[in-house]
């Protein structure tokens, strides 16, 4: 790879676009064609970054093949530090990827502010894919609090129904778990300047910090709280429901698939590695907030009639697994859930689109209301099929990759959580299965407007598709560029 | 006898006070209103750029006068604060009929109080400074008279005034008595240290610290400020917050990088601070009309700036003074966009706002940047002097007062939400537009770009306020 900046170039791309927007409110045509070609440009050096997979530039921590560290608040011991391994690179991709899809999604449906629309969704995806890349805790925790802002707008302003609550609850309960989790940054920070003479915010100095136990405990417990708020883990997630429920289609895609991601992320490289003692103390807590929302959400998405909400929840539910995944923290374990992050990320992207077409058509998200669409409208059906399928675990399709190797892994350090677990996902089957039963299959109750997909939304559904049965045919790859860095992680021979 | 190196030393109080006599004399001759503003912005301006200059000497031993960095820094600041206010007022005043040359007279003879302050090397000067500033606010608060609770508001301002001015005076009479010196550095060094227990001396800090809360508004002392926040103009509430507030930050931090710990204060700076940020921000949630609340809010922003002061041995001075300038960046953001909303027909209450963000899209925008900026959200300098002040409570070993501190802020975040969502989420009436001059515009640009960064590269400043601070 050519020394050039290409990772702060993956941060600030999408924000000049976003400046190049305003300039541009005018012309709106203008501006989305231009806003789609930034996020395609950022999807292209996102997978141009995976040809340096293997390299070890000087200076950076193992396991990580690109690297970037610029002087920034040196007084402070604050530098701007970037740094892509296999887990970044794949939540790299799959940010720049539903950056796409979330502008399609909303191609014709957001007529109004239509400009700010795409500004907000490129000041998201700069941010989001600096929390990824982040690897100075001053730098994290200030792309991780500027994800917020895009994120309120995006529910506040495109969304419907109660959504300046929604909006307001979002931003207050996700920031108060941040604001702890900044003191316990600040903790951590004076404990090691205290120890060794240098204050730093990089991770690097800071891993191997050795802490008081109880102390550890405490810091620990302010950044698990605020990747757990998050994740959501139960009981913590009662923003999330609320905030699907008003959002677009677009800021859903958003929230689930991107924003989500970060809490998980955040626990796998920062909680873990730097409170490795705490961490293990808290697994218990974890495995058992994971188990509980994977029970709890299964349960509740049964008795959903809003065909959203039950995806918001049956989301929930994959992010438990993933929290399984991490919590048990062995090799496999650990691949299963960043894999998992990935295709939850695909599939609940490609759900929240195919409900957001039928709402755009019906104009109802109610399940009751449909019904006899496999034969009305057969394209749009059989997608509806394959990823509500692959959110159930069907093997042969992405979602079953992760979570067997969810299930596998952590079945060896905590067997009666694993296999509670499991039964958690039987439980998926039945609902989303009951889901396409009344939905396609169902005698038609009443008389929808129904058209089958357009050229855009086919677009926007088969990429998704090759997505699942990419994941879930030939996993290799990924599995692959994931192998080093969590083997580093769990402590394990790479 | 005055040297020339004295003069270049007094230059910018010199510039500021005959600018403003200027002011008042071409008022009297000519009756257009512009002049007055004209010169009193080039007057600012000047005494602003000079301040920046190198000295030729770092003291004016003859007048008691410093021209230390911080000085300049600060003298420089508040020239500029004031010009930008100036200029906020001269479209918001032809808005509310507010004639005369006396208030650009009357902003630059505070501005002249604020700069004295900053270069006093001597309690007695200290205190004509704080006294000449504050008078200007007296005038200022209640200059608005076609509204009744200008001056109800501004009558409640000089009665408490005056009584803190009368604490601040009799604090420094007693400080004086333990020492028989008036020099800032003196003082502090022998009536602060741990093993003083001299109750002359305690009283003095008592009576000291007690006209201090009323110029920071801090909680028990804090009654006037929703009143003088809710009438005054807005272009003179961001003065105070910005200037007059700054100003007594600078104060506190002038008297404490004298001393290696608080000793005796820290008990009382502790309380002040925490009852600020908790009544000031409760207070602000309740809080319908969008002036008080960013009243009740600069309450809790000064609770935040003590527990930077109670910070001391964690570089807490560093960020204080940051702080008063960020604070002081962000309030004139925030006043100066609600001054131009309100003269494009926006009400005083919170559901006035709805929809204006669209409407209104510049003095919006600048509202909210610096909504999210007060309420401490990154890329922004609230988040970067926020982040500063708890990391110097943590490192002094204030970990109660970090935690109760951020969970205040936790609680702000909603109340500045609000004021975001009414205007952004919410639908307003269709008949909004915005008229605003190009200068208001350019300063409300100014102003946001300076809070992102400040807030992305606050690198130079803090190594400057570092070296000051040592």
């Amino acid at each position: 790879m050519t020394s050039l900046p290409v990772l702060s170039l993956l941060i600030v791309l999408p924000l000049a676009g976003a400046l190049a927007l305003i300039a541009l409110r005018k012309q709106e045509n203008v501006a989305k064609y231009l806003a789609v070609g930034i996020a395609v440009v950022e999807l292209f050096i996102a997978c141009w970054t995976w040809s340096a997979a293997g390299q070890q530039p000087p200076g950076a921590l193992p396991g990580f093949f690109l690297f970037e560290d610029f002087s920034w608040i040196d007084s402070l011991g604050i530098r701007f530090t970037l740094g892509m391994d296999g887990i970044s690179l794949l939540l790299v991709i799959m940010t720049a990827l539903l950056t796409i899809i979330a502008m399609l999604v909303s191609w014709r449906t957001i007529r109004q502010r239509t400009v700010l629309h795409y500004i907000l969704l490129l000041v998201m995806e700069s941010s989001i894919i600096g929390v990824f890349l982040a690897l100075d805790l001053f730098l994290f925790y200030l792309f991780w609090e500027v994800m917020l802002i895009p994120m309120f707008f995006l529910i506040g302003i495109y969304g419907h129904g109660r959504n300046i609550y929604s909006a307001i609850k979002f931003f207050v309960v996700t920031l108060v778990g941040s604001l702890l989790m900044l003191l316990a940054i600040i903790g951590l920070y004076v404990i090691h300047g205290r120890q060794s003479g240098l204050y730093t915010f990089g991770l690097s100095g800071l891993l191997g910090t050795s802490l008081d136990p109880l102390v550890g405990l405490w810091l620990y417990g302010a950044f698990l709280l605020s990747f757990a708020i998050k994740f959501p883990l139960v009981p913590l997630h009662t923003w999330l429901p609320d905030a699907h429920t008003d959002a677009s289609t677009a800021g859903s895609i958003d929230l689930a698939g991107l924003l989500l991601k970060t809490g998980a992320y955040g626990l796998i490289r920062f909680g873990y590695p730097l409170f490795p003692e705490a961490a293990r103390t808290l697994t218990p807590l974890l495995t058992i907030m994971a188990v509980a929302g994977i029970l709890y959400s299964s349960w509740i998405a049964f008795a959903q009639k809003d065909m959203k909400r039950l995806v918001a929840y049956s989301s929930i539910g994959h992010m438990g697994f993933i929290a399984l995944g991490i919590a048990a923290w062995t090799p496999v374990a650990l691949s299963g859930s960043v894999l998992q992050m990935v295709s939850h990320g695909v599939t609940t992207s490609a759900l929240f689109a195919l409900v957001g077409m039928l709402a755009s058509r019906a104009n109802t998200r109610e399940i009751s209301a449909y019904g006899g669409l496999w034969g009305k409208v057969p394209i749009l059906a059989c997608f509806f099929m394959l990823f509500a399928m692959a959110s159930a675990g069907l093997p042969g399709l992405n979602n079953f990759v992760g979570e067997f190797l969810i299930l596998t892994g952590s079945y060896q350090v905590a067997q009666s959580a694993t296999i509670l677990a499991f039964l958690g996902l039987i439980l998926s089957l039945v609902y989303t299965v009951r889901l396409v039963q009344e939905v396609l299959f169902q005698k038609e109750r009443q008389p929808l407007p129904m058209l089958d997909v357009t050229g855009r939304e086919a677009l926007i559904l088969a990429v998704l598709a090759i997505g699942v049965f990419y994941i879930g045919l030939h996993p290799g790859p990924l599995l692959d560029v994931l192998h080093l860095p969590v083997a580093l992680l769990t402590g394990g021979t790479p | 006898m005055m040297s020339m190196a004295d003069i270049q030393i007094a230059l910018p109080l010199l510039i500021l006070a005959i600018g403003a006599l200027i002011t008042l004399i071409c008022g009297a001759i000519g009756r257009k209103q512009t002049t007055g503003y004209l010169i009193a912005v080039i007057a600012a301006v000047g005494a602003g750029l000079w301040s920046m200059q190198t000295p030729p000497a770092l003291l004016a031993p003859g007048l008691g006068l410093s021209a230390s960095g911080l000085t300049r820094l600060f003298s420089a600041y508040f020239c500029f604060m004031a010009a930008a206010v100036l200029l906020f007022s001269h479209s918001y005043n032809r808005y509310r009929d507010i004639a005369g040359e006396e208030y650009p007279a009357t902003i630059l003879f505070a501005t002249f109080g604020m700069v004295a302050l900053a270069s006093a090397t001597n309690l007695l000067l200290l205190f004509l400074g704080l006294e000449a500033m504050t008078f200007g606010f007296y005038i200022l608060a209640a200059i608005d008279r076609e509204q009744d609770v200008s001056s109800e508001a501004g009558l409640k301002y000089l009665l408490m005034g005056a009584l803190s001015a009368a604490f601040l005076a009799f604090g420094i009479g007693l400080l004086y008595c333990v020492r028989g010196s008036l020099g800032i550095s003196e003082i502090m060094q022998t009536t602060l240290a741990a093993t003083v227990r001299d109750p002359i001396a305690l009283a003095g800090w008592g009576c000291l610290l007690i006209g201090m809360a009323f110029k920071l508004s801090l909680v028990p002392a804090h009654l006037w400020t929703p009143d003088v926040y809710e009438a005054a103009p807005p272009p003179v509430v961001a003065f105070l917050s910005g200037g007059s507030k700054a100003a007594a930050v600078l104060l506190m931090v002038v008297l404490l990088v004298h001393v290696a710990e608080l000793g005796t204060l820290r008990v009382p700076l502790f309380g002040l601070a925490l009852l600020s940020m908790l009544v000031g921000n409760m207070a602000a949630l309740r809080q319908n009309r969008v002036r008080r609340m960013l009243a009740y809010s600069s309450i809790a922003q000064m609770g935040y700036g003590v527990v930077a002061l109670v910070s001391i041995q964690g570089h807490g001075l560093q960020a204080a003074a940051f702080y008063a300038i960020g604070y002081g960046i962000m309030s004139l953001a925030a006043f100066g966009a609600i001054g131009v909303l309100e003269a494009n027909g926006c009400g005083a209450e919170l559901d006035d706002y709805r929809g204006r963000g669209f409407t209104q899209p510049v003095a919006s925008g600048a509202l909210a940047i610096s909504l999210f900026a007060l309420a401490g959200i990154p890329p922004t300098v609230g988040f970067t002097g926020k982040f500063l002040i708890f990391a110097a409570a943590i490192r002094t070993g204030e970990n109660a007062l970090a935690i109760l501190g951020i969970l205040t802020a936790a609680v702000s975040i909603y109340y500045y939400l609000r004021l975001v969502a009414a205007l952004y989420l919410q639908r307003g009436a269709a008949e909004q537009t915005e008229s605003i001059s190009i200068n208001d515009t350019v300063l409300l640009a100014l102003s946001c770009v300076l809070i992102i960064l400040l807030g992305i590269f606050p690198a130079q400043l803090l190594d400057f306020l570092k070296i000051q601070l040592l």
